[in-house]
């Protein structure tokens, strides 16, 4: 009881194996709640704005979560879409990520992945008759860079003049979207057609997965009959690969050991001479070349191939990332895990509007609580009693022979009061303390 | 030519009268952003707040076919939201920008998905007269010339914004509450300590901001546009938020960056005759506020508790 936490932690030797299952509570324990929570919250809401008896209800909550998983996982068909899905997720949760790791909340994934986009989207329709072998390689890390550079400016912001991040990405996320409708609508607009591009010369497009095994590994094993059916294409196996590289950057480098520092402790960071600064640029920049590398591989894979006028500012690619990075909690295979169950979530949803009469809305509605979920600390919740209850006072002195202290000090210190709101008096004059602290508006 | 149409345009009281107008709009989500921030709870939630209030408000003027019933279900749908984030980022103690963003995904997806379940569909119609916020005439002052249609002839909301700017001032800069919600904001362990209810003031604050912008939102489909359509707010409370920043957290300054982003909004598609990319003039307000950040009016500082949850003086 009166042991310090340090003495608390390290005495009890039978806690083996409950620290292995704190650490499962906490690395697999909140997103599975969390996940279970959107779909019970997310049924509730069915089963409320449908209509008919209460069995009615319930089938119809059970024929939407149906449709959704057919959507989604049911055959290989709805595989390889929710794979389509997943591999642009995997990128911008890693952009989102990588931001994470250094304590930064990079919401500018959308307008990344929309510079990336555009910048492949301009050399692939510049330079038609350079071979793929050359244009591929040029428009992926030209996407890249882009990316990189428009997150780059970000952490440049944050770290010379401490802007917060949020609001630049928002700005960025704004700009972008802007200035790649202006493009599109204008100087790279096809002829004959309205606030779209031609579509990228054909040695500029990725081959789908399905094609690919069968012009290589299917010319000796049996052949994928229907080739065109599945539409997902061989950016999957890089997103794979930015995975295990996300994972080595975060796990074996200095640079992410010094993130991970920067992240939990900036003053820490600091002291132990971590160039902080610098290292925000960087992670910046790194989140901005995933968020970049999703926006031209999706270009390159996937039809129609060609750049759309206020497709981006629609796409919620960016914003569905920030789930996908905290309910993987920002580790290389729960981003995997979770890109599959938001990609499979996205992509079913319009399965389920058109079989089981449930908008496709819902979806966003259950991100919503997985995101709520996530973030939501409970354990401290449980533990406390009275939500709206004063603040339970304690002694400021740190309290070192144990819980004696009483229920309530109703009386606090003036003096440390008066020193407390006299700092504040900073607006135009006339704001003068209480006389005494009172509790008016209670 | 260009400056020809420029001096036209800027010369023109229907340009101020847009300015003003958008301004308004902005204006009160950003309101809500001072007072929530002020209080030390960081709110980028007023997005999908003022969502939520446009949603509400049009749906509850069509059902009890009355305009003023319709705001005040926006403005309560507005406090709802809010009164999510309060409690998910004080009790819960979450973080608060993934809260508001989690708060802006469920609204967007809240409405559409009410807006489908509710009309099958179909959408809802324009609202007629009756049912949408009137304009107010101030007599002869509206006959001035410029003047007149610019500052005499607004929407009722325009006049109730101007309003809560001078009584937020006043609230936050002269009146004992107000000193409270910004000890609040600075220094929770002190103001905890002279007997202010941290966490009260936070909640009333949060919840506020809610209020705002769910006013903001039945202007926009209740006064401005007559409709609600999915995702009509179009990210202005994220340039609520800007403004906010951008008028370094006081009702005034906020006022300010409100009304040179409403010139913004209002100038693009206005300027289309100059040859000049719509898309382009749209970014106009993005690059302000980041030339802005960067530091042209020198460094803003948020309240020094924004974003941190309280926790009281034990363990």
């Amino acid at each position: 009881m009166a042991v310090p936490t340090v003495q608390r932690r390290t005495a009890t030797p039978a806690s083996k194996l409950s620290l292995l299952l704190q650490q499962l509570n906490s690395s697999l324990g909140r997103p599975v709640i969390a996940v279970v929570l959107a779909l019970l919250v997310g049924g509730i809401i069915i089963m409320v704005t449908t209509a008919g008896s209460i069995l009615d209800r319930i089938s119809a909550t059970l024929a939407a979560y149906q449709y959704l998983f057919l959507g989604s996982f049911g055959n290989m068909q709805s595989i390889s879409y929710t794979l389509v899905v997943a591999t642009a997720l995997i990128f911008t949760g890693l952009a989102v990520s990588t931001a994470y790791r250094a304590g930064l909340f990079n919401i500018g994934a959308a307008g990344q992945l929309t510079v990336g986009a555009i910048t492949a989207g301009t050399i692939g329709l510049r330079f038609t008759e350079w071979p793929g072998w050359l244009l591929i390689p040029t428009m992926i890390i030209a996407s890249a860079l882009a990316g990189a550079l428009y997150g780059g400016i970000v952490g440049f912001l944050k770290a010379w003049r401490g802007a917060h991040e949020v609001v630049t990405c928002i700005m960025l996320n704004w700009i972008a979207f802007y200035v790649a409708d202006a493009l599109v609508d204008g100087p790279f607009k096809a002829p004959n057609l309205s606030q779209q591009t031609l579509p990228l010369p054909p040695q500029a497009t990725l081959p789908s997965v399905s094609n690919f095994y069968n012009q290589t590994l299917g010319t000796f094993l049996p052949q994928i009959p229907t080739p065109t059916v599945y539409t997902v294409d061989v950016s999957i196996f890089l997103a794979l690969l930015a995975l295990v590289i996300y994972w080595f950057i975060t796990a074996r480098t200095t640079f992410g050991y010094e993130l991970r520092v920067i992240g939990q402790n900036v003053r820490a960071a600091r002291y132990a001479g971590i160039p902080v600064k610098l290292n925000i640029i960087y992670a910046m920049a790194l989140a901005g070349a995933f968020a970049g590398l999703a926006g031209s591989l999706r270009l390159m894979g996937q039809a129609p191939n060609q750049l759309i006028a206020t497709s981006f500012a629609l796409d919620s690619t960016g914003f569905d990332a920030i789930g996908v990075a905290l309910l993987g909690r920002t580790t290389a295979p729960g981003v995997l895990i979770s890109a599959l169950l938001f990609g499979g979530l996205t992509q079913a949803g319009p399965n389920m509007q058109l079989f089981a009469h449930i908008p496709a809305d819902l979806i966003y509605i259950m991100q919503a609580l997985v995101l709520f979920s996530i973030t939501i600390e409970f354990m401290p919740l449980i533990q406390r009693s009275g939500w709206f209850s004063r603040s339970r006072k304690e002694p400021l002195v740190p309290n070192i022979i144990g819980k004696t202290a009483p229920e309530t000090i109703d009386d606090p210190a003036i003096s440390i009061a008066e020193i407390g709101i006299n700092g504040l008096n900073d607006g135009p004059g006339g704001d003068k303390p209480a006389a005494t602290p009172s509790r008016q508006e209670e | 030519m260009f400056f020809q149409i420029l001096f036209h345009v800027l010369t023109s009281s229907d340009l101020w009268q847009a300015t003003l107008q958008f301004g308004a709009l902005l204006l009160l989500p950003a309101l809500g952003g001072v007072i929530s921030e002020r209080s030390g709870v960081v709110n980028i939630a007023m997005e999908g707040m003022m969502l939520t209030g446009a949603y509400v408000g049009v749906m509850s003027a069509l059902a009890t076919h009355n305009v003023l019933l319709g705001v005040l279900g926006a403005i309560i749908a507005g406090g709802l939201m809010a009164l999510i984030h309060a409690i998910v980022s004080i009790n819960f103690k979450a973080d608060q920008t993934v809260s508001g963003i989690a708060i802006n995904i469920a609204a967007l997806g809240l409405t559409n998905y009410l807006l489908t379940i509710q009309t099958q569909g179909q959408g809802v119609p324009s609202l007629s007269g009756g049912l949408r916020l009137p304009l107010i005439t101030w007599g002869p002052l509206a006959q001035i010339p410029f003047l007149g249609p610019v500052l005499f002839q607004q929407n009722i909301i325009f006049y109730v914004a101007i309003l809560l700017v001078v009584g937020m001032h006043f609230l936050l800069f002269r009146t004992n509450i107000g000193l409270r919600i910004r000890a609040v904001g600075e220094q929770p362990q002190a103001a905890d300590t002279a007997g202010v209810n941290v966490r009260l003031v936070r909640y009333l604050c949060v919840v506020s901001s809610g209020l705002l912008s769910g006013l903001a939102g039945a202007f926009l489909s209740l006064g401005i546009a007559g409709i609600f359509n999915p995702n009509m707010t179009a990210g202005r409370g994220f340039i609520a938020l800007a403004a906010m920043i951008f008028g370094k957290y006081t009702p005034f300054g906020t006022a300010g960056a409100c009304i040179l982003f409403g010139l913004g909004e209002a100038l693009s598609p206005r300027l289309q005759d100059t040859g000049i990319s719509a898309n382009i003039l749209s970014t106009l307000p993005y690059v302000l506020t980041l030339i802005a950040l960067v530091g042209l009016v020198g460094r803003t500082t948020a309240p020094a508790a924004d974003g941190i949850p309280y926790e009281p003086a034990s363990d």
